[in-house]
């Protein structure tokens, strides 16, 4: 008889079958015995059997890859109109912090992401990551296998894995167990876990993060005895200190607190514009929109603050310190209850300490800040926690690893050996990761808009996660991967999550459900202010002070955060806020260690840490400490991640005292401004005063009106223009992301942005003025000005660009035979040019591009269109109700994305728009308005506020 | 002059020679010149010379073979200097070709007698100059398989070419001036290529040139309307060669761009273009003179009268480039010094003081009367002149482009192996082409020498 079919009664007296079935189906296993018993069970076997052929019918339809060709269903399904997107409520989720989004679908598959404004972390807006998640979600590269030690595998074997971890469990109550997760607020995931430890007492849960917040948690425990979030009310603030401050670029929330920021930034809107000062020494999004930024290294902050320190708490002199720091403290003090500090979270402990004791002597508790229980799930010292798991991983206590999200293999030094000694180690991750080749086990992970979930924003304000589409690949949900290792038959993801909102839900279960989903946050679910004491140790924190020489930090990538994100190629190529710097990872250096070394940009360093030795190229920061290096983690994957930059990860971790020496050969370095110039004076181009000098003399951006020959105006119903606050912009870049992922813009790769042909329709010009040591920085963000006058369309042989009635500058690919003249006459240089057939070389579905969009062939020049695609759609609607459309009708892409609405759109015909408004600030202005080009697109100068006592500290 | 000599190639070239050496009769004369279209062999200078130039020709199909199949990325072009040798090659060839078109259509207006003897080589080299200009706007392009759409032609598209482009004006220009000069060179050669029939010896040489003749059999009719026909292209010719180079003056000056909005360039570009001209011309006759045993025809008259040309316009030249200069300095556009800065002192710095050298000190040798005699002192400088003026091209093209108004986006240029295999490309068909023309056709005007030879003896 074959070996390939046997009878059930076979099957009945094979134990290894009995065996594996039981672990694999108790219900079958009983099944069998009760047939073998003798009572009538024979019926029920098959009809579990029959139900797992139709269940296996069901998985082989739901899990199938997109394919290249796009077919529209023959029979559309009810409710879905072709051409009409649809918008869903999600969120995303970073670091275990939710981002209310809203996913765009046009055709039932997600292609944009939008911030969603009922979300109190975005308020409509999103950072970079949110808006490079639909790439991340068609990646072709996302792990798609079950693998069992670099084996092909399924499900099934895991599972029966996943059992025999739990018998074991059974036997020692779970001593031999450890998951390691990253941060977790997801309650329904919270609950899987601790209905995990409960059941398994023995077990044990780490958490990592590479780039944790553990400095800030200590200083919360030192000054308040435990755990404690901040949430800064940042509008409510007159005078805001940073220190070392990641505020507006990387604390939870920072997409909100931007936004609260810059609200109070534009002295034609504010009646009272707030004052920032940055202490840091390096860079920050903080410090370019600072009104006084002071560079200072390690050693220098240390004293400075701790000058502060002891002017602000204990009265104390500021004589010894820098002649700044009493102006500062004075103005700290004269506004009580309006002031906030925050330290970044390389700041020691005690830092925040003494930080927490400040800003509740300078009285801002309750008004620019409140405090509240923390929202991570069981906040710990993840630093301690994964040194922990190591410890107990080297001394063989751990039997059963469980890592879900987490990729410690590659982001902590030393974990990789460590995970050697664990016999079984199941990896459940996104893509097919360092972490994932490294366990015994891999299974993919649903993304997020594949299952259900839920997560907590930066308030605690909840989001149900709903799933945008069928998963691509297959996979397990987080709480799904907890909740086996308890029970061989969880409930379904939707029944977690339902289960965890049951309760706080109350009656109408279904209605309090639906509205949480078409909200897209769960309300009053934000958390309580705490009432904790600040204790007296608090102010009596004492850090310590830092070693002296040259100090390297390691920070996240700012594209590519802690190296999650390394495999998106927007997100590669996305120019980094101060370097412009793409698809690499330099080490950044002080202008004063590149002179004394005679470095140039590209040139190769050895680097050393702690004995451990990587040559690596260098980049110059003005701006930069003399004694503080910058090194980027995130790039350098050894598995996916595009295989660009270095990997710095083994560097870290320890002491950060690091030399510097020159090594032989250089490095090519691609980054998309081509000259790193500073200038003495860059207000014709960036106009900027101080807030003084704009009360004396408000239009200080106007220029002097000049004659006109003729100025013809479109004749069309609507006259769109844009206004881009200066003051707002912090240079964050969702915008570009934004405008990449809208209007299907390719990614050219290193080599290409190297020859100078990067495609960005948006990009953030970075001016320096000023020395390289005290440089300041200004952001301006450039795209179509959509001339009235264009030069652009005298000079195209062909015709292919044009105006059309409502002002807009537009762009006829078909038309266009690529002279290029275009880009040569445009005197803001937005036009880009596709060299080779960059859209036909994208590795990305046909599913995953906008279809509103043209994907632009090879030989056409392109350039922003003020998102036209959105503007027809709201003309349509409009004239399906024979209406105009209405002044803030339209969004554009950057415009929705924008945390700190630096963008604004609109009608400039209709008095009631928005831009209308913008445009009559006295600060408006065109730039190159002498080239008589009479862009839509104006600025509003940037105005700074510095404080009067500090003289010219800005040199 | 003793034939002798002259078959040695030693005949030193005078500044007070005439414009023909003493000897050739009317009948000699067509007998030597058309010898040289119809030997049987060729000689064993022009093989040798034949490889290189085919096998560059060859590079050059090459390189637009794999041109169109990969696009114009294979290029050095960026953002923001978005043109680069395309246009480079095209001013440069275009301006060589406008030389001889000045010799031969304005110089016959104005019956001067030296030009007689060049002006078929002259025209010749207008020919395949214009060539290579003229396939590089269509290389150029993105798209090049949609230049058509210059063309204003009915189409269901809807479609309409824009009129305010010079680009556009610039491709008509081109076109008329390809066209006439191709007219021009032929409607000369009509009369010499009945001589070449009537004088071939094989049967198939007789159709060829034949049919090459259109039945021009030398009546008297005949000669007058080739007459008339000739003076009136000529009219035409000579206008053209300069509206065409201010044509392709304002596809730059057109442009509001840095380093390119001038109201000077039209006549720059003129004056630039004759510089080159004449300085192909010289590049050419000299060998050819020594080669093909011409010196009875290209006197020192000649070569001491081209040399005086190629002086005089680099003095024109010099005056656009001062003026470039200074209306950079006394205007007020900070952005035009800026990119002026960068042009003369910035990475590019050679390529501007290059132009300087090549095209305004080195010419001025030829005011001393020794060195315009010495052939190969001038066969140097002539041949610096041509490539200080594909340098002054580069100048205007990259370096204008590479410092725009907004600092955020300078750039930089570098040429790509595919540039270099193109440009070195044309410069093997060139002289490719040139080399066919000296094999198939009369170097020199038969007609026009014997009408010359005719006039000095009555």
């Amino acid at each position: 008889m074959s070996g390939q079919w046997r009878c059930i009664e076979q099957l009945e007296r094979d134990p290894a079958f009995l065996d594996r079935a039981a672990r694999e189906f108790p219900m079958l296993a009983e099944a069998l015995a009760s047939e073998r018993a003798g009572t009538p069970g024979r019926r029920q076997v098959l009809r579990l059997f029959g139900a797992a052929l139709a269940m296996g019918g069901l998985a082989a339809c739901t899990s199938g890859k997109p394919s290249g060709v796009l077919i529209p269903a023959v029979r559309i399904p009810p409710g879905l109109v072709p051409g009409q997107p649809d918008h869903y409520a999600t969120a995303h989720v970073h670091a275990g912090y939710a981002l209310g989004t809203v996913v765009t679908h046009q055709m039932d598959r997600p292609i944009k992401v939008e911030g969603n404004p009922n979300h109190p972390s975005s308020l409509g807006a999103t950072d970079p990551f949110a808006q490079a998640e639909v790439l991340s979600f068609y990646d072709p590269a996302r792990e798609a296998q079950v693998m069992n030690r670099g084996q092909p595998s399924d499900r099934q074997h895991l599972l029966t894995a996943v059992a025999d971890a739990r018998a074991h469990m059974a036997a020692d109550k779970g001593a031999g167990f450890r998951l390691l997760t990253g941060t977790v607020t997801s309650p329904t995931l919270a609950a899987q876990i601790d209905r995990l430890l409960q059941t398994w007492p023995a077990a044990r849960w780490h958490q990592w993060e590479p780039f944790s917040r553990d400095n800030a948690l200590k200083g919360a425990q030192i000054a308040y005895g435990s755990a404690i979030d901040v949430v800064p009310h940042l509008d409510a603030a007159d005078v805001i200190l940073g220190i070392d401050s990641d505020l507006i670029e990387g604390v939870p929330g920072w997409v909100r607190f931007a936004r609260d920021l810059t609200s109070r930034r534009n002295p034609t809107r504010t009646p009272h514009m707030s004052r920032i000062y940055a202490i840091e020494p390096a860079p920050t999004l903080l410090g370019s929109i600072a009104d006084h930024r002071f560079v200072a290294g390690p050693a220098a902050l240390h004293e400075t603050v701790m000058a502060i320190t002891a002017a602000i708490l204990h009265g104390g002199s500021t004589a010894s310190a820098p002649p700044w720091v009493q102006p500062l403290v004075d103005d700290l003090k004269a506004a009580h209850g309006r002031a906030f500090i925050h330290a970044g979270p390389d700041q020691p402990a005690e830092l925040h300490a003494l930080i927490h004791a400040m800003n509740e002597a300078l009285g801002g508790r309750g008004s620019t800040y409140d405090l509240i229980a923390p929202v991570a799930h069981r906040a710990e010292a993840q630093s301690d926690s994964l040194a922990a798991l190591v410890a107990d991983t080297q001394a063989g206590r751990v039997t059963t690893l469980l890592i879900i999200d987490s990729n410690p293999v590659f982001t902590a030094p030393g974990f990789a050996e460590a995970l050697q000694c664990v016999p079984r180690s199941v990896a459940i991750t996104g893509e097919a990761d360092e972490t994932a080749q490294a366990c015994t086990w891999s299974a993919p992970m649903t993304h997020a808009w594949e299952s259900w979930a839920d997560a907590r924003g930066h308030d605690g304000t909840a989001t149900i996660l709903q799933p945008q589409a069928l998963p691509l690949y297959g996979g397990i949900a987080p709480a799904e991967a907890v909740a086996l290792f308890t029970d061989p038959f969880p409930s379904p993801v939707l029944a977690l999550v339902q289960a965890t909102w049951k309760p706080s839900f109350g009656g109408d279960f279904a209605s309090a459900w639906r509205s949480a989903l078409a909200a897209g946050v769960v309300s009053n679910t934000a958390s309580a202010k705490s009432d904790a004491k600040l204790r007296p140790e608090a102010a009596r924190a004492t850090p310590a002070t830092p070693p002296s020489g040259m100090r390297i930090s390691f920070r996240p990538d700012p594209s590519l955060s802690d190296g999650r994100y390394a495999s998106n190629p927007w997100l590669q190529e996305l120019p980094r806020p101060f370097t412009k710097l793409v698809w690499d990872n330099p080490l950044l250096i002080p202008p004063a260690l590149a002179d004394r070394l005679k470095l140039r940009n590209g040139d190769l360093v050895e680097l050393s840490v702690n004995g451990r030795r990587m040559t690596m190229p260098v980049w110059m920061q003005p701006g930069q400490a003399a004694d503080t290096l910058v090194a980027w983690c995130g790039n350098g994957r050894r598995v996916a991640g595009l295989h660009a930059g270095f990997d710095l990860y083994p560097l870290t971790g320890q002491n950060a005292t690091a030399t510097v020496n020159k090594a032989h050969g250089t490095y090519r370095l691609a980054s998309t401004i081509h000259h790193n110039l500073l200038f003495p004076d860059i207000s014709d181009v960036v106009k900027h005063a101080t807030l003084q000098t704009f009360q004396t003399r408000p239009n200080f951006a106007k220029e002097v009106e000049r004659p006109e020959i003729y100025h013809r105006h479109p004749p069309g119903p609507a006259q769109w223009a844009m206004s881009v606050d200066l003051n707002s912009c912090i240079g964050c870049n969702a915008c570009v992301i934004a405008c990449q992922a809208e209007n299907n813009i390719p990614t050219v790769g290193k080599e290409q942005v190297e020859m100078e042909r990067e495609m960005q329709w948006l990009r953030i010009d970075r001016y320096y003025e000023g020395t390289p040591e005290q440089p300041t920085t200004f952001f301006q963000p450039m795209l179509c000005m959509h001339c009235e006058k264009a030069p652009c369309e005298l000079v195209c042989p062909v015709g292919a660009t044009v105006h059309d009635s409502e002002g807009l500058n537009v762009m006829v690919y078909n038309r266009c035979i690529g002279t290029r003249f275009c880009s040569n006459n445009c005197p803001y240089k937005v036009r880009r040019f596709n060299f080779y057939d960059y859209g036909g070389d994208q590795q990305r579905p046909a599913v995953s591009w906008n279809p509103d969009v043209t994907v632009r062939g090879r030989g056409v020049m392109e350039k922003c269109t003020y998102c036209l695609q959105r503007i027809a759609a709201a003309r349509i609607t409009a004239d399906r109700e024979n209406r105009h459309v209405g002044p803030q009708e339209v969004r554009t892409a950057c415009q929705a994305a924008c945390p700190t609405q630096a963008f604004t759109f609109g009608d400039q015909s209709n008095p009631d728009s928005d831009v209308v408004k913008r445009k009559q600030s006295p600060l408006d202005y065109e730039l190159l308005e002498d080239q008589h080009t009479h862009p839509r697109t104006t600025y509003e100068a940037l105005v700074r506020n510095p404080n009067p006592k500090i003289a010219e500290t800005r040199a | 002059v003793s034939g002798e000599s002259l078959m040695a190639g030693k005949v030193s070239p005078r500044v007070d020679d005439p414009v023909l050496l003493e000897g050739p009769t009317l009948g000699s004369l067509t007998d030597r010149i058309s010898a040289l279209a119809l030997r049987e062999r060729a000689f064993i200078w022009w093989w040798l010379a034949l490889l290189p130039t085919g096998f560059l020709t060859l590079v050059l199909i090459g390189s637009i073979i794999w041109l169109f199949y990969a696009g114009v990325g294979i290029w050095g072009i960026d953002w923001p200097v978005m043109w680069g040798f395309a246009i480079i090659n095209y001013v440069w060839w275009i301006g060589i070709a406008s030389g001889g078109t000045f010799i031969s259509a304005l110089f016959y207006l104005m019956r001067t007698e030296w030009r007689t003897s060049i002006n078929r080589i002259a025209e010749s080299m207008t020919l395949f100059a214009a060539a290579c200009a003229g396939i590089f706007p269509v290389l150029h392009l993105g798209r090049p398989w949609l230049f058509y759409w210059l063309f204003p032609y009915p189409n269901t598209m809807g479609y309409w070419p824009q009129w305010r482009s010079p680009l556009l004006w610039d491709f008509y220009a081109i076109l008329t001036y390809v066209t006439s000069s191709i007219l021009f060179w032929y409607l000369g050669l009509i009369p010499d290529m009945a001589s070449l029939r009537d004088r071939a010896a094989t049967r198939g040489k007789q159709i060829v040139y034949g049919v090459l003749a259109f039945g021009f059999r030398g009546t008297g009719r005949q000669w007058r309307h080739w007459h008339a026909t000739y003076a009136i292209l000529a009219a035409i010719m000579a206008p053209l060669v300069c509206s065409v180079h201010s044509i392709v003056g304002l596809d730059f000056a057109g442009a509001a761009t840095v380093g390119w909005h001038s109201t000077q360039f039209p006549p720059f570009f003129i004056f630039g273009a004759f510089l080159s001209g004449f300085a192909m011309v010289i590049v050419l006759i000299l060998p050819l003179r020594r080669l093909l045993r011409l010196e009875q025809f290209i006197t020192g008259r000649h070569i001491d009268v081209l040399g005086r040309l190629m002086a005089t316009s680099s003095l024109a030249l010099t005056y656009s480039y001062m003026m470039d200069a200074f209306t950079t300095w006394y205007g007020a556009d900070a952005a035009e010094r800026t990119m002026f800065v960068a042009r003369t002192t910035g990475m590019y710095w050679y390529i501007y003081w290059g132009t300087i050298l090549l095209n305004v000190a080195l010419p001025q040798l030829m005011w001393v009367r020794r060195l315009r005699m010495n052939q190969m002192i001038m066969l140097l400088v002539s041949v610096l002149v041509v490539v200080g003026m594909w340098m002054e091209r580069y100048e205007i093209v990259v370096t204008s482009l590479h410092r725009t108004r907004l600092p955020s986006a300078w750039g930089n240029y570098h040429g790509s192996w595919f540039d270099w295999s193109t440009l070195l490309g044309t410069v093997g068909f060139f002289f490719f082409g040139m080399l066919l023309i000296v094999r198939l056709v009369p170097v020199i005007s038969m007609s026009e020498m014997r009408a010359m030879l005719l006039k000095k003896q009555s």
